[in-house]
Parts: C-alpha cells; sequence; structure tokens
C-alpha cells in the first residue's frame, strides 16, 4: 500500500456498524403463486424489504442459488425454476423506492400467470410465510481514520457490517446508488477508480462473504497491497 | 459460576459487549420466565442456564414452575399432540380441569414483573387470572405448529390472542394472530455439563459404566421416548443397517415430569428391541447430562428422526460436538440440517436406514459435515444469540411499532 494514499487521515473517520435482524412474521401466508400475487399487492413495505433484502442475514443455505426469498421459494417449493430465473433476474437496486419495486414485481408475476394453464402450489408444509424485519444496529467502537485502518478491519468485521453498509442503511438513508463505504472513501480521498469500482460491484447478485472478498481485493488492486 | 465473560473466548469480545449494551439500554427491569417442568426437555435446559446469565445482564430474572397433576398433565399432553397435529380429543372436563390448575397455580404466585415470558400451552392461561401483575406478556411457543388440529388450536388461540406478542421458532410455526409475532431460535449452552469438552478418558468411562462396547460405530438417538421422535423408525431402520455394516444403536432417553406417555412408548420400543444385542436402550435422569454428553461424543452418526419437531435442541447438541446428524426433514430440523452440508434430512425410516450406511463408509464426508456443522451451531444456535433475541424482544414489545434500534 503506498503510504501516501493508504495512510492519509480521513477528515471524519468511518465508523463500522453491526446488525442484525430480529424476525417477525405477519401470520400471513401464500400457498400457491397467485395468492402469492395477492398478497404482494397488500403487504406492507416492510415485509418486501425483508424478503428483499433482510433475509439475507436469516440462516440461509450456504451456496446462495437465488438472490431473493421469492426466488427460492419458486425453486423450492413451487418447483419452477422458470419463474425463479425470473425472479432472480429481478434487480431491486434498479428502481428508486419500495413503491415502484412492489409493483415491478407484480407487473412480474401477473404476466407470468396470464399464460399459465395452471396455477402452481406449494406442497404442504412448503407454503411462503410473509415476514418483517427488525433491526438493530450497533455502533461499533472501532473507527477507521486511514486506508490501511479501513481495509484492516474491514477484513474482521461480521457479515452483518457488510450488509448494513451496503443493502440495510442504502435504502433506508434513499441514497440506493451510493454505499457507506464508497461515499466514505469518495469524501475523505476522492479516489475515483475505487469508488466507480466499488459501486461497480453487483452486491444482489453475491452472498455476503462473496461480498467481503471482492471490497478486499479491490482495496488491495488499488492501494498496491500484493494480492 | 459460569460467568458471561466465559463464553467470549467461544464467540468473541464483540458478542458480549452487544449483549451488555442491549442490556443497558433497558435499564431496570423485572423479569419472569413460566414453565411446567423443571427438568427433562429443552425448556427447562434453556432456562437453567439462560436465567443466571440473564440476571448477571443486570435484568431481575426469576422462573417459576407450574405444578400440576396427573389430568393436567394429560390434559397438556393432549393439548400438546393436538398443536403438533394429531387429531386428538380433549373431553370439556379435562379442559376445565387445565384452567382450574391454572387458576389454583395463579392464585399460589405472588410475584410482579414488568415482563412475563409464558412458555408453551400448559401455563398460559395464567395470563387469564394474572394480567395485572406484569406490564407485558409474550407467549413463547417451542411446539411444532405448522399444522394444529383446529379444535385444540381454537381453545387455545382465544387464550394466546390476549398476550402482547407470541414468540415461535420457525416462520412456518406462525399463526393468525391480533399481536405482532417474533422468531427466536432455541439454544444451546456450550459450557453445559451437556456440551462442554470432555477427554476420551472420561467419555470411555461413562460408556464403560453404561455398558456400551465402543467395538463397532455407535449410531444414537438422544431423545425422550415419545411417538413424535420415532423411536420405533429409528430400529427399523438400524435393522435394515446392520444386515450390511455391523454397527452398534443406542436409544437414549430422558423422563420428564409433564409427559405421562413415555412408559408405554418405553414398552414399546423394548419390545421391538427384542433378541438384539447391538441395541441398548437407556433410559437415563433428568439430569444425566454428562452421560449424554459422553455418548454423543462417542457416537459416529447421530440421529433424530422425529416425525414432528419444535426445534430439535439434540441435533444441535450434536452439531456442536462435530457430529454429522440425521434427521427427519419436520419443524426446527429443516433449519439446523442443511441436506447434503451440515447433515442429512430423511422422510422414512428406509431413508434413515440409507444415510447411516452412506456415512459409515464415507468416514471423510462424515468428518467434514460435522465441522461445517459445529460452525454453523456456533453461528446461529449458541446461547449467547439467545440472550440477544431475548433483550431484543423485551426491547421491542416495549416499544411497538418501531423496527429500526442504535445502540
Amino acid at each position: 500500500m503506498s503510504v501516501s494514499v493508504a495512510d492519509r487521515v480521513a477528515q471524519n473517520p468511518f465508523w463500522f456498524r453491526d446488525c442484525f435482524i430480529m424476525t417477525m412474521p405477519i401470520g400471513q401466508r401464500a400457498i400457491n403463486l397467485r395468492e402469492l400475487l395477492h398478497a404482494l399487492h397488500e403487504v406492507s413495505d416492510a415485509v418486501l424489504f425483508y424478503h428483499l433484502f433482510q433475509y439475507r442475514l436469516a440462516i440461509t443455505t450456504p451456496a446462495v442459488e437465488y438472490p431473493n426469498d421469492f426466488a427460492v421459494w419458486a425453486a423450492n417449493s413451487l418447483r419452477d425454476p422458470k419463474l425463479a430465473e425470473k425472479l432472480s433476474s429481478f434487480d431491486p437496486f434498479d428502481y428508486d423506492n419500495l413503491e415502484q419495486l412492489r409493483r415491478a414485481m407484480t407487473d412480474l408475476l401477473e404476466e407470468y400467470l396470464w399464460d399459465l394453464p395452471y396455477i402452481p402450489w406449494a406442497r404442504p408444509g412448503m407454503e411462503f410465510y410473509f415476514c418483517e424485519g427488525a433491526t438493530v444496529v450497533f455502533r461499533s467502537r472501532i473507527s477507521a481514520r486511514t486506508l490501511r485502518e479501513f481495509y484492516e478491519t474491514l477484513k474482521k468485521v461480521g457479515y452483518d457490517s457488510i450488509y448494513y453498509h451496503l443493502f440495510e442503511g442504502r435504502w433506508r438513508l434513499g441514497m440506493r446508488e451510493k454505499d457507506d463505504f464508497s461515499y466514505w472513501i469518495e469524501t475523505n480521498f476522492g479516489l475515483p477508480e475505487l469508488v466507480t469500482a466499488i459501486r461497480n460491484i453487483d452486491v444482489y447478485l453475491y452472498s455476503l462473504p462473496e461480498i467481503q472478498t471482492i471490497l478486499l481485493k479491490l482495496l488491495e488492486r488499488h492501494l498496491g497491497v500484493p494480492e | 459460576m459460569i460467568s458471561l465473560q466465559d463464553y467470549a473466548p467461544i464467540v468473541g469480545q464483540e458478542v458480549i459487549d452487544q449483549l451488555q449494551r442491549l442490556a443497558e439500554g433497558l435499564g431496570p427491569l423485572r423479569l419472569v420466565h413460566i414453565n411446567s417442568t423443571a427438568a427433562g426437555g429443552g425448556v427447562a435446559e434453556i432456562l437453567h442456564r439462560a436465567v443466571p446469565l440473564l440476571n448477571q445482564l443486570g435484568l431481575e430474572t426469576a422462573w417459576e414452575v407450574i405444578e400440576g397433576d396427573q389430568p393436567f398433565f394429560e390434559a397438556t399432553k393432549t393439548i400438546h399432540n393436538g398443536l403438533q397435529g394429531f387429531k386428538v380429543e380433549l373431553p370439556p372436563e379435562l379442559w376445565d380441569h387445565y384452567l382450574e390448575i391454572n387458576r389454583q397455580n395463579a392464585r399460589k404466585f405472588s410475584w410482579e414483573a414488568d415482563f412475563v415470558i409464558v412458555h408453551d400451552p400448559q401455563p398460559a392461561f395464567l395470563i387469564h387470572e394474572m394480567r395485572a401483575r406484569a406490564r407485558h406478556w409474550v407467549w413463547r411457543c417451542h411446539v411444532d405448529v405448522s399444522r394444529p388440529h383446529f379444535p385444540i388450536w381454537r381453545l387455545l388461540r382465544d387464550i394466546v390472542g390476549s398476550y402482547d406478542a407470541s414468540v415461535f421458532s420457525m416462520p412456518q410455526f406462525s399463526q393468525n394472530l391480533p399481536h405482532d409475532q417474533y422468531i427466536i431460535h432455541p439454544s444451546i449452552d456450550p459450557l453445559s455439563e451437556k456440551n462442554r469438552e470432555l477427554t476420551e478418558a472420561e467419555i470411555n468411562a461413562v460408556l464403560d459404566r453404561l455398558g456400551i462396547p465402543r467395538d463397532k460405530p455407535i449410531i444414537l438417538q438422544v431423545s425422550r421416548f415419545d411417538s413424535f421422535k420415532d423411536p420405533l423408525g429409528v430400529i427399523q431402520a438400524f435393522r435394515m443397517v446392520k444386515c450390511h455394516t455391523p454397527c452398534r444403536l443406542v436409544l437414549a432417553g430422558g423422563e420428564a415430569t409433564d409427559d405421562p406417555e413415555g412408559p408405554r412408548i418405553l414398552a414399546e420400543v423394548q419390545e421391538a428391541a427384542e433378541g438384539e444385542s447391538d441395541i441398548h436402550i437407556l433410559l437415563l435422569p433428568p439430569d444425566a447430562h454428562y452421560e449424554i454428553n459422553a455418548l454423543q461424543r462417542a457416537a459416529y452418526i447421530i440421529l433424530q428422526k422425529s416425525l414432528r419437531e419444535g426445534f430439535g435442541l439434540t441435533v444441535t447438541e450434536a452439531m456442536w460436538k462435530g457430529k454429522p446428524v440425521i434427521g427427519g426433514s419436520v419443524g426446527g430440523i429443516v433449519i439446523q440440517i442443511q441436506d447434503y452440508h451440515t447433515g442429512f434430512l430423511v422422510h422414512s425410516p428406509e431413508g434413515c436406514a440409507f444415510r447411516i450406511r452412506y456415512l459409515l463408509h464415507r468416514p471423510e464426508m462424515a468428518r467434514r459435515m460435522g465441522t461445517l456443522a459445529r460452525e454453523f451451531a456456533r453461528n446461529h444456535f449458541l446461547i449467547t444469540r439467545h440472550l440477544r433475541d431475548y433483550l431484543t424482544l423485551i426491547t421491542l414489545v416495549r416499544s411497538p411499532g418501531s423496527r429500526v434500534f442504535e445502540f
């Protein structure tokens, strides 16, 4: 890491945050695709947010085959890989807010159902259970004042921290195009190439461990640490 | 006495710091847990460990146990079976007795609290008599209520509906209720007598004492003698395996004071195992934690072939000990065992037999599964995570409507 960039002291230190999600089922379930569509028209934004983003912090299969709960359900419970593919290609970061997102999802499902001669059903026990999440955020006691400290801390933080800074904060603060990490680097050090590279990570596609690895590699490459 | 700090080497110091911050955020608080048995079964075990730790975190925490007679426990066992989906019939006089025993217990209790957590259906009706004694009441359901028998659920639903919130072990168990619902997975304590590390000499001594030779790989199921745990299905699977590969089956069951069905099922199991010298049936007292620990550590494969399961803490215990687990694809077992990764999920005695044989012939895979299972248990199912969830539950119930909290 070149001394000038890596050890330059930021105007504002970066405070890492940890978080966890308390899952709250709303007592509603969908037994087939039509019920899922109807429910998606009605459930709160918090429910949509949980199944598209927050479920990543719940217990999931080790390899994330599909990037959201709806696609996982289509594949595993409805046994409809075509629908799972469509729901996987759907990227929530393409939309400005949850209302637009909801509209896009219901349009997708409505169109899909329109052409089907039957309604896909889940086997008993495999119904879709709607949940929302309560988020508990912990201000970390560790801050990074330089990019070297940032890099070293990023190696140690849990996946929940990666989730918080790349997903949770981004939507809640209404700054979808700017994640906390790249925003801090941009405002304190400039480094447009690194900032662009971080913002270009297709975060929705990757699992949290993968994102952490990619971020570390980007920092290594841009700051001259041998890989 | 075990202190909270003793968990830091296992889960990391930051986890302990987070617990302290959550507890500080709550301020002074009197918490009461209520259940129906002081020993035997997962709930009592969790409370034995969690209550002292909650006190260490500054919450004035008490644990109360309701008392009941034989007809009461017959009623609650029927309710329990009905909640788990059996088409049971509960005679009205037994239901009335259930209500009456709850009233009697309510008259005996003298505590007052800020927050009450009532575990399972047995003491659920207490709220009817004691509402004013605490500000917040939460019903914690440990049972697999994914498909309850409706006449039983209808009876209980009216009672549960009067609570401020309810807690289930999985989203699949949640119900249409007029209050907030939360998911809290149960947990195990890595420092308890049942889960702490043991030396090879300690393990051997216990097995010698119990009369179990270690000449063949041991297949173990630890659970109450309860039809939902399918001990007969386990024996059936074992007989299928034994034709091909030598091994030994140990069925180790505890007794719970609130389970009147136990002796009958035990007799059926003994009959099914008759004449088979490689099957060992052990009826252990509720406090045989050390023996269970040694058996689990001595086992090559651990089974939990349940037909219904609230969560299945025996699965968690086995995973924490780095063992491959073969479990019934029901209830909370499905969360813990990720098929082909942290164990195998099966749907029949035949499936169970096949996976036992599969692992007996693939020791390297069995080891790899066990290692993954241990890390999975560390991340999700240890008591520190459970304490965190209790503290968060209290925070959330006290602030209805809020969804983001910063500490």
